[in-house]
């Protein structure tokens, strides 16, 4: 049953040629994987990191732009403010100025038609006087000088009375 | 030989015996040892999946025992431990299927692995340690060269007999379980075989790990000394 014989040589023969083959097919792939994924993996890390850097530095960057656009917009809206109140003040002080500017035109008109019809009404006393005395004492006096004696009675008439009168 | 319970279809070729049914089985086992090894590595990713995982763990595992025992310098005889073990593997559960023989049942077969292990110790020694590995064998004192010398014509014995005992004596019984029970009571065979296939790994295991660490002694730098 125990008989050594060229089997033994053929046997190391046949497993070293195992080995041979097993280490091409099997081994070499399965290390080179191995290796790739380390390198692969090592890489990834090294990305990520690089990544989250760059995500960091961009997020402070966003967040100081975000800080200075909200400084403007509150600039921009005090500005914006503060020219509506200008504006408003402005646009008060010309409706007032063009309502007294109204109110003193009306006032000189009313003035003038009162002046109007005060002499309107001096005139027609006068005339009315004149005619009335004329009438009374048509023979004794010319009617030249009977004018500028009504009419200095009318004067001082006026003076007294009519300057009282409201119209 | 006639009533022999093993036949190992001794022939002479070229003036030469060769077991020829121990070749015939151990170009079996290699055959599908390379199958197992092709169909396990064909679709490699980065990304593991399904058999992959199991090579994966295999091949790291060993890488890291190896490591462990032999150091860095360890790492180049990482295929020859893991074609051992797969080949050992293979080999002993040939011999579980009925009417193939394991090619580990020939003491052939275990005392050229042994030898070729021994030898590759030997070689490696000097070749890593120079004067430095044939001068341990005298230590601590030259008398000592004795009990080395047996313990190191030992080894390869020791390794070789050990697997080849273990599953000669599991393929004997199988053959005798299934001759002496009847057809119709198969329970015995099913646990002996079920046994065996413990037997075949373990054995397989042992003869792996005791070359990984006779291959350590030789290959591992030196701390001390």
């Amino acid at each position: 049953m125990i008989d050594i014989n060229m089997t033994l040589v053929a046997q190391i023969l046949n497993f070293v040629i195992l080995v041979v083959l097993l280490r091409w097919l099997c081994y070499k792939p399965v290390v080179r994987m191995l290796k790739a994924r380390e390198e692969r993996i090592a890489d990834s890390i090294q990305r990520a990191d690089d990544d989250a850097a760059a995500a960091e530095a961009v997020l402070a960057d966003y967040k100081a732009k975000l800080a200075q656009a909200s400084a403007k917009a509150q600039e921009i809206q005090a500005k914006a403010e503060a020219r509506a109140e200008e504006y408003r003040a402005t646009k008060k002080a010309e409706a007032e100025h063009e309502i007294e500017q109204m109110k003193k035109a009306a006032r000189a008109e009313i003035e003038r038609d009162r002046e109007r019809a005060a002499d309107d009404i001096r005139r027609q006393v006068v005339a009315l006087s004149m005619a009335a005395a004329g009438k009374i004492i048509s023979k004794n006096l010319d009617s030249s000088e009977n004018e500028k004696l009504v009419g200095d009675f009318v004067a001082k008439l006026d003076k007294a009375k009519i300057g009282d009168l409201s119209c | 030989m006639q009533g022999e319970i093993i036949h190992r279809g001794t022939e002479q070729i070229l003036g030469m015996t060769f077991n020829m049914e121990t070749l015939y089985m151990t170009w079996l086992a290699m055959a599908i040892t390379l199958i197992i090894a092709y169909l396990a590595v064909r679709n490699l990713s980065l990304v593991p999946r399904g058999w992959q995982n199991a090579v994966e763990i295999v091949i790291e595992g060993l890488h890291g025992q190896m490591e462990g025992t032999m150091g860095k310098g360890g790492r180049f005889l990482a295929p020859f431990i893991i074609s051992l073990f797969l080949f050992l593997l293979v080999s002993n559960y040939l011999g579980l299927i009925p009417t193939f023989a394991s090619p580990t049942n020939d003491l052939n077969t275990t005392l050229g692995l042994a030898l070729l292990v021994i030898v590759m110790v030997h070689v490696l020694g000097v070749y890593k340690k120079g004067s430095h590995y044939i001068g341990h064998f005298f230590q601590p004192t030259p008398i000592f060269v004795i009990i080395n010398a047996i313990e190191e014509i030992a080894k390869p014995i020791t390794l070789s007999f050990r697997l080849f005992g273990n599953i000669l004596a599991g393929e004997i019984l199988i053959i005798i379980l299934l001759k002496l029970m009847p057809i119709w009571m198969p329970v015995p065979s099913v646990i002996w075989l079920a046994f065996s296939l413990f037997i075949g790994a373990v054995q397989a295991f042992i003869f792996t790990m005791l070359s990984m660490a006779y291959l350590a002694n030789a290959v591992k730098e030196d701390e001390h000394e």
